[in-house]
């Protein structure tokens, strides 16, 4: 028999409002699946696009990325800089042959526990739908 | 030399120790790290953060020498300062220890315990091969000058700056125009119904007496430089500006107050200038000028209209005090003579303060008609206006008063500029957070209060005042030293080719550019590490201390594996 695909998405968050989002959920118990993988840095504008593709070549099979609702910026005005590098990776991300639907920008603030939750439910289905990442055959690079 | 990384997993009580598998967590870690350069050091505690767990740290980092550290536990919001403080007790460097959330995480969140189990230890891993990579950084301590500039010195900056001044904490006032007080010197009346000329030059006479205060009139910021604790300014004279002060400070407080907008830029109000229109602060000059409401003829009105909201739809926010200091006004007119016929035309009504109600009654029973309207235009002293029910109508009164909507003072553009303080859509000065620090700024030690940041009231200003002294008392200690942030960004200097992508970034103006090396500098003492420079940085020279490439990438691929 196969063995199931449990999916790996690495989730890069910011300190302030996702991470805390993220401990939301868990004080709230509230169940995600474990395909979430959490790393946390400082504010959202600190990752590198290169992180996400550096994500892929490595195997995980989708990546999310987390911080604070537009204008609610621990450091002013780091996420509308994330926001606009996440916009020129997905199109770069379609160059490369890759499918741009396993990325996902999500603003959950650190009160939205559930919306924590919800969207990494909502993103390991459809990126279980979408099947194991084959980027490593499929990259032009 | 050998690594010796001490893994300690915290039981939590039953939090972490009856979801997932700790002995199986520990051995799988330490088998899969061990290795000829690598020690793990695993072991369990019932509760790490307790005075024993606390006591048993410190004992394993002195006895087991460690040279890094790992603590699977709770979230680091909890705890992590806890075990920054355990390992400031001993040799081990506080940045060579990471913390690792297996509660929030996973324990609380995968009722599966192999499942959790698992997922424990991909984060441990990744915590393991993260902490290799984790730099020894050490804490500077900065001399810090508690004294304190406040620019403007309306009732705001005089309030801050009574509140602020003390033997130990000297404060400077500047004010550009002659005279003390700003706009509020004007006012017959402070709302509820204190007398307000008395308040004001009470506590301009308080501000002038302090020894500990030092006021510059007709006095202007030319330059600013420097962070919370050190701050260098040039101030000039406005009427001769080569007289030049400098002085030093540890923070600046902003509080340069309003314009009001000149009423006829909105094409629903027009008059003439002998028409009998008066705005809300020539009222109450006259008030205050003349002891009575007249006309230029020097008859008292019989019929006067007042128009709340000009220009709120076109400006697209709420000025806020003209609801409370219309009324204030219509009670001035009956107040003079109850036979006074006063009507009042407004869209909404803002009347947020505990006594507002009140107001709001006695204005009422005193027989002011408050029209409720959708529309309205002002041609002379004739005022046109559609009720809320669509009926149109038309009344010509002898006197007519009009609430210009607050806007930025003229001197703010400027002084954003000197300041480098952004300033919001309505130009205003923009605040920290609007809702968690209305008082702070993108720079660490410079302040904004009262109308400077957005329309308020003298309360709200005055509270805005205490806020930002009560800030700047507990940031600037007299005789203490600050420890600036230590995991901020540098600039590796062979790599930075110049291009300023990270000066353009930098919402705090943290990076500046060495013309002679051709490179950005970064200013640790204003850096606050949010790492987006290092992101935008397209030759890869820019790097953020203990959150580098490598020290994510390590955890991403340990992660992953």
């Amino acid at each position: 028999m196969e063995k199931e695909f449990i999916p790996r998405i690495t989730s890069f968050v910011c300190k302030w409002c996702t991470y805390t989002g993220a401990d939301l959920a868990g004080t709230s118990r509230l169940q995600y699946p474990t395909s979430i993988i959490l790393l946390k840095v400082l504010c959202s504008s600190r990752i590198d696009p290169v992180f996400l593709i550096k994500s892929y070549l490595k195997g995980a099979d989708g990546v999310l990325i987390g911080g604070c609702h537009p204008g609610d910026c621990h450091y002013e005005t780091g996420n509308y800089h994330t926001r606009r590098r996440f916009k020129i990776l997905t199109e770069i991300f379609s160059t490369l042959g890759l499918p741009k639907e396993r990325l996902r920008l999500s603003w959950i603030s650190a009160s939205e526990g559930p919306k924590f939750a919800q969207v990494s439910n909502e993103f390991t289905d459809k990126i279980e739908n979408l099947g194991p990442n084959n980027a490593r055959e499929n990259m032009f690079l | 030399m050998k690594k010796k990384i001490g893994v300690y997993v915290c039981e939590c009580g039953p939090n972490i120790a009856d979801k997932v598998d700790i002995d199986k967590i520990i051995e799988t870690v330490v088998a899969a790290n061990n290795s000829e350069n690598v020690e793990i050091i695993g072991d369990r505690h019932k509760l790490l953060c307790s005075a024993a767990g606390k006591v048993f740290l410190e004992e394993e980092i002195k006895n087991k020498e460690l040279t890094h550290m790992v603590v699977a536990a709770c979230s680091p919001r909890d705890h992590n300062s806890t075990f920054i403080n355990v390992c400031k007790k001993t040799e081990l460097n506080p940045y060579l220890y990471k913390m690792v959330n297996i509660r929030e995480h996973c324990a609380w969140i995968i009722p599966d315990k192999d499942k959790a189990t698992n997922k424990a230890i991909e984060y441990i891993q990744g915590g393991v091969a993260r902490v290799q990579y984790q730099t020894e950084l050490i804490e500077k301590k900065l001399d810090t000058n508690p004294d304190v500039l406040v620019i403007g010195g309306g009732i705001a900056g005089i309030e801050a700056a009574i509140s602020l001044a003390g033997k130990k904490r000297k404060v400077t006032l500047i004010e550009r125009s002659a005279v003390l007080g700003g706009k509020s010197v004007f006012l017959k009346e402070l709302l509820p119904s204190q007398a307000g000329k008395e308040y004001i030059n009470k506590r301009i006479k308080d501000l002038t007496d302090n020894e500990n205060i030092q006021v510059f009139l007709n006095t202007e910021i030319e330059k600013i430089i420097g962070f919370l604790g050190n701050f260098e300014i040039i101030l000039s004279d406005v009427t001769n500006k080569d007289k030049k002060t400098e002085i030093k400070t540890g923070a600046t407080i902003v509080a340069t107050g309003f314009g009001l907008s000149d009423v006829t830029e909105f094409s629903n109000i027009n008059y003439d200038t002998k028409d009998e229109v008066y705005t809300s602060l020539e009222i109450e000059k006259m008030l205050s000028e003349k002891g009575k409401l007249k006309l230029s003829s020097g008859v008292p009105p019989k019929k006067v209209g007042l128009i709340h909201c000009v220009g709120r739809d076109e400006k697209k926010y709420c000025s806020q005090i003209c609801c409370n200091y219309m009324m204030k006004i219509a009670n001035y007119f009956k107040k003079q003579s109850a036979k006074i016929e006063v009507k009042e035309f407004y869209k909404d009504l803002c009347l947020p303060h505990k006594d507002d109600q009140k107001l709001f009654n006695l204005t009422k029973k005193n027989g002011v008609d408050l029209v409720r309207i959708k529309e309205v235009s002002l041609n002379g002293t004739k005022i046109k206006y559609s009720r809320i029910d669509g009926t149109i109508e038309e009344n010509e009164f002898d006197m007519v008063v009009v609430a210009p909507p607050i806007i930025p003072s003229d001197s703010t553009k400027n002084l954003s500029e000197i300041l480098d303080i952004p300033l919001d859509e309505f130009g205003f000065f923009q605040e920290a957070h609007l809702s968690t620090n209305p008082v702070g700024t993108s720079t660490d030690g410079i302040f904004i209060i009262g109308n400077a940041q957005g329309p308020r009231g003298i309360s709200n200003s005055i509270l805005m005042a205490h806020a930002a002294s009560g800030q700047i008392r507990t940031q600037l200690i007299p005789g203490e030293q600050i420890v600036p942030e230590v995991k901020v960004s540098e600039v590796l200097e062979a790599f930075c080719m110049g291009c300023k992508n990270c000066i353009d970034v930098c919402c705090y103006g943290a990076i500046y550019f060495d013309e002679i090396k051709g490179i950005s500098v970064v200013n640790e003492a204003i850096c606050r590490g949010c790492g987006n420079c290092v992101a935008s940085c397209p030759s890869g020279s820019i790097r953020l201390k203990h959150f580098t490439n490598e020290q994510i990438y390590q955890e991403v691929i340990e992660a992953l594996k």
